[in-house]
């Protein structure tokens, strides 16, 4: 059910303060020049919510690049599982619709304990993107530029104010209690958020149709000799996965301090390497470069929305500014759209 | 969870990246945006460079060998021990009886504070580094050209460039993020030459590729300056104005007209004068080299035919030009910058300088030694002649690293005392006498310098693994035992030391570098913004000089006993000995065993198949590898990395010297090759 309140700019730090002493706060904070990330709060006022919506994304806080699982000693097994309670305040709608693709994955078939128990334990603020970056393309897949469900508190900065949206049980669980900062949104408020959520829809530089990428590839049959020429260009670096807020692969192993004791873990890994999809008998399935690009948008082009009935990409952007040879998914996509079958 | 600003290290491409804090445990890395070398993209060691910080095998607390086992000590034991053997040997033997190995894995601070203690407490100039096996020929040799033995320009100017000359660099592998700026500035129509007899990945975006023979660079390039000459593709107003000398390297230089160099290049003659026309005539050109220039005999000879090519032409001395050698380590640069040389002080101050060796006198308060020492190679012959007696070793692993390892091997053995101070229980750290742990970059402050001169600051993100300390503690805790009190509360004061000694860093202080981009020397003052791109106006030594080079072939030829030609380097997966990319379990899995590429017609001929085992053996040893057969290698060579201590291929390299720079020809040596039944 989602509900309006208006909250005062100059009460969001208070706001913040009450909560932080309930939960550990995150958010978007400036490191000097070297730009913003996601981390642990220690000033609320470092808090800086004029950022790029390609900050590294909060996939990290639930699904860690690195995770221990648990520790063996002398007979005795030490689950370890992350249940800190946390809110992760101002990140995008990008990222609070992947994270709901990410609650599927890890949460419907196969419940992932790991996953779940950071998840359940985490709430997330998410704010409007008014200007949205030359990177961007979520417009057209509707994860952003704003939300209408699936999220828990909603922010569209409207000037002097917040529009304080609320969807779900846990967002407003966290209103009820500071009730008296909040106040009912006037006609006024609607109308300026109507019309910043109009000007942020027009100002989308990017528009990549995925679904015109996925017929294209359905019907017409894109040649190896494309992904081949697309693969000369890969660096190998696996930036793609690592960054997309989407990408779940994941190797399990095992550091072994001597016998009987050790940690098991899991990180991160992607299909981007060969070494993926290595079998028994030293077989490299995937050795081209070319057959691992492929697989990738294949499974977020086609495979995601079999399975979900949503393409497996949010249109962060994330993956055109950390892909070294420039062949993320805003490109491809548009190469495939286009019909650029060249082979130089 | 936190995220710390730091510096990758691995390459010296000085990536900026952060490491993911959760409970004291690493648990991720991100890239930082918009920096000016890796602009929000790593390669895969970035990615995956924090696995091996917390790993089991770490050495937790020092040790001390007793009849041939190690056991664990206390630091204050190890420590009291060192300096009695250490001040033992010193008065028994001198000074020079030591020999010291700084690390280019160290910050700034430490390779200092190493210099320092070789040359004020142990009395020795006896201190080099691993620079000496990859660009000991690029800092005599542009030294001796320009004055000044760095990259010249700077990595975001490169994507601006019209032309990219890249000549013995596997820049996308080896300096991935350099390679992406270099596929920018192509994707932006830069015409790009790569000379390198493999065909890389660089090399099939190359517009033109030279497949010249190992060793004859000298040659190639000296026919290209001989087409450039002939044909009046000379800045003679810049030949004029800022350098010197040139009409005898022009005598030498007409000696090797293109049909001479085809005759001992391989490259055709018409490819040549192509690429001749295209770098002189293009306005903004830059030249990238890297180890197969350097790692010859002629390596200074390499080096300077590519100052020389950079001058004639007058591609030097503005944005999107000069001579850029792109460094292999993470500092690299720093340690050279700090004086891990056995002749220079920080900064490339000579010790043979009266005036300025009485500077660093005053500074430290003591006498120091005037002649300049052994170079590291020359180290381990002189330990075999028992002349070296004692070795302090940080951070290297030359049992692996070293031309002919079995050499090094043997010349660790017959030391009396070494000590070996490392992350890892290294090849050579089992040889110690004692060995201490070190912290990683994750667990101590400090700079780096990367290869394009940007000094950045490293911050800890976690405490030091186990009982180890950073190697700036360690080595003041062991002067202090040796009665000379190396005194800093922190980094930044050590810092401060080097600032006010070595005036290309005097404007280089911590507080203006944290949580930024980093200032690129020469910064003579505190409010200096760095300098992008060198020699502006006027060449640092003056005017610069041309110095003539004649080819000379490699110091071992294939005949009939070897008949092909084993050329080293590294992958993209692995950094040198392996001590960390090894323990990343990513990279282990892309790349776990050693691979030797080779020619399919020459794999037939053999009758080897893909991935069949293979005897490579040199007059100096032999190994066992899988054969790789690829293309990218042409007929006549095969290539093999010298990541792995199972195939360590540097049993089989030459140890042969440049006679000035002494780096070993890691590049060329004949083998033999035979099919493991």
């Amino acid at each position: 059910m989602r509900n309006s309140l208006v909250l005062d700019k100059n009460y969001l730090s208070y706001w913040l303060r009450q909560i932080r002493q309930k939960m550990s706060l995150i958010a978007p904070i400036r490191v000097g020049n070297l730009g913003v990330v996601l981390k642990t709060v220690e000033n609320i006022h470092e808090i800086e919510l004029n950022c790029p919506a390609s900050i590294p994304s909060a996939k990290e806080f639930l699904f860690p690049q690195k995770e221990d699982m648990f520790r063996l000693s002398e007979g005795t097994v030490d689950i370890l599982r992350n249940d800190t309670k946390r809110l992760i305040f101002g990140v995008r709608s990008c990222d609070i619709s992947a994270i709901a693709l990410l609650d599927r994955f890890f949460g419907e078939n196969f419940v992932d304990d790991y996953y779940m128990s950071r998840r359940v334990n985490t709430i997330f603020i998410s704010i409007v993107c008014n200007n949205p970056e030359p990177t961007c393309f979520c417009l057209g897949l509707g994860t952003g530029p704003f939300l209408k469900s699936n999220f828990d508190i909603q922010l569209t900065d409207i000037g002097d104010r917040y529009i304080v949206e609320t969807y779900s049980k846990k967002g407003s669980d966290l209103i009820k209690d500071y009730y008296y900062l909040f106040s009912k949104p006037k006609k006024s408020d609607y109308e300026t958020q109507y019309e910043i959520l109009l000007s942020s829809q027009a100002s989308f530089e990017k528009r990549i149709n995925l679904e015109n990428a996925r017929q294209k590839i359905l019907i017409e049959r894109i040649s190896d000799p494309f992904w081949d020429w697309i693969g000369r260009r890969c660096f190998e670096c696996g930036g793609c996965v690592y960054e997309c807020p989407l990408c779940t692969c994941f190797n399990v192993l095992d550091r072994v301090k001597s016998e009987g004791s050790g940690t098991r873990f899991r990180i991160w890994d992607a299909c981007m390497f060969k070494g993926f999809t290595k079998i028994a008998g030293n077989i490299w399935p995937a050795e081209k470069k070319g057959t691992r690009i492929k697989q990738w948008y294949f499974h977020k082009l086609l495979y995601y929305p079999d399975h979900f009935g949503k393409f497996g990409c949010v249109g962060c952007g994330r993956c055109t500014i950390t892909c070294p040879g420039h062949i993320d998914m805003a490109t491809i996509v548009y190469k495939i759209d286009i019909g650029d079958k060249r082979r130089r | 969870m936190d995220k710390i600003p730091t510096v990758c290290p691995y390459c010296g491409c000085g990536c900026g990246l952060y490491l993911c804090v959760e409970n004291d445990n690493i648990i991720g890395v991100s890239p930082v945006r918009n920096h000016p070398v890796n602009n929000s993209s790593l390669c895969v060691k970035g990615w995956n460079c924090f696995e091996f910080i917390q790993h089991p095998d770490r050495l937790r607390y020092p040790l001390i060998k007793e009849g041939g086992s190690f056991r664990q000590a206390s630091w204050d034991e190890a420590l009291k021990l060192i300096a009695a053997r250490f001040s033992r040997i010193k008065e028994s033997s001198g000074s020079d009886s030591i020999g010291i190995v700084s690390s280019a894995k160290c910050t700034n601070e430490e390779n200092y504070l190493m210099m320092k203690f070789a040359r004020a407490v142990i009395g020795t100039n006896n201190i080099d580094h691993c620079a000496r096996l990859c660009h000991s020929s690029t800092v005599g040799g542009l030294a001796a050209a320009f004055g000044s033995g760095a990259m010249t320009n700077s990595i975001n100017e490169i994507a601006y460039a019209r032309l990219l000359f890249v000549i013995g660099s596997n820049t996308t592998e080896q300096h991935p993020m350099i390679g992406m700026h270099m596929l920018d500035a192509v994707d932006k129509g830069a015409i790009l030459i790569v000379a390198d007899p493999r065909r890389t990945q660089i090399a099939e975006f190359a517009h033109t590729h030279l497949r010249h023979r190992p060793g004859t660079d000298v040659a190639l390039l000296n026919s290209i300056m001989n087409v450039m000459i002939r044909e009046g593709l000379v800045d003679i107003p810049f030949v004029k104005r800022r350098t010197e000398n040139f009409d005898s390297f022009k005598d030498t230089v007409m000696k090797y007209p293109p049909e001479v160099a085809e005759r001992i290049t391989g490259v055709s003659a018409e490819d040549i004068k192509k690429v001749a026309r295209v770098y002189a005539t293009e306005k903004r050109s830059m030249l990238f080299y890297s180890m197969g220039i350097t790692q010859h005999i002629t390596g200074v000879d390499n080096v300077c035919a590519c100052a020389n090519l950079a001058m004639l032409t007058a591609h030097i001395g503005l944005p999107m030009t000069g001579l850029n050698p792109l460094r292999g380590q993470n500092n690299v640069q720093g340690a050279c910058d700090m004086g891990a040389l056995p002749d220079l002080y920080s900064g490339y101050q000579k010790v043979a300088d009266p005036k300025l060796r009485k500077k660093f006198e005053m500074a430290w308060r003591v006498k120091l030694p005037s002649t300049p020492g052994l170079t590291l190679i020359e180290m381990f012959d002189s330990a075999l002649k028992n002349d070296i007696q004692a070795m302090y070793i940080m951070g290297e692993n030359p049992v692996i690293s070293n031309p002919d390892a079995s050499h090094a091997w043997d010349a660790l053995k017959s030391l009396d005392f070494l000590v070996v101070q490392d992350t890892f229980l290294s090849d050579t750290a089992e040889l110690a006498d004692i060995v201490l742990p070190a912290a990683t970059f994750a667990e101590k402050d400090g700079t780096f310098t990367n290869t394009e001169r940007r000094v950045q600051k490293i911050k800890a993100a976690i405490k030091p693994f186990g009982e180890s300390k950073p190697d700036w503690e360690i080595i003041c805790a062991l002067s202090r035992e040796m009665v000379y009190d190396l005194n800093y509360r922190a980094t930044h004061e050590i810092m401060e030391e080097i600032a006010l000694l070595t005036p290309i860093y005097r404007g280089i202080l911590h507080h203006r570098l944290d949580n930024n981009y980093g200032l690129q020397w020469p910064c003579p003052d505190v409010t200096h913004p760095g300098t992008p791109f060198l020699h502006r106006m006027k060449f640092a030594k003056g005017l610069g000089t041309f110095m003539p080079v004649t080819f000379v072939p490699p110091a071992e030829i294939p005949d009939k006993k070897f008949p092909f030609i084993l050329t080293t380097g590294r992958t993209y997966f692995h950094y040198h000995t392996g001590t960390m990319c090894r323990r990343t379990s990513t990279l282990e899995r892309e790349y776990p065993e050693c691979l030797m590429e080779i020619n399919p017609r020459d794999a037939d001929s053999l009758r080897i198949k893909n991935m069949d085992k293979v005897r490579v053996s040199s007059k100096r040893g032999t190994i066992i590898v899988s054969a790789y057969v690829t293309e990218r290698t042409p007929e006549g060579i095969v290539f093999i990395p010298f990541h792995f201590k199972e195939a360590a291929v540097n049993l089989l390299t030459n140890p042969a010297l440049d006679p000035s720079a002494k780096i070993p020809e890691y590049k060329v040596c004949a083998v033999n090759i035979e099919p493991v039944k």
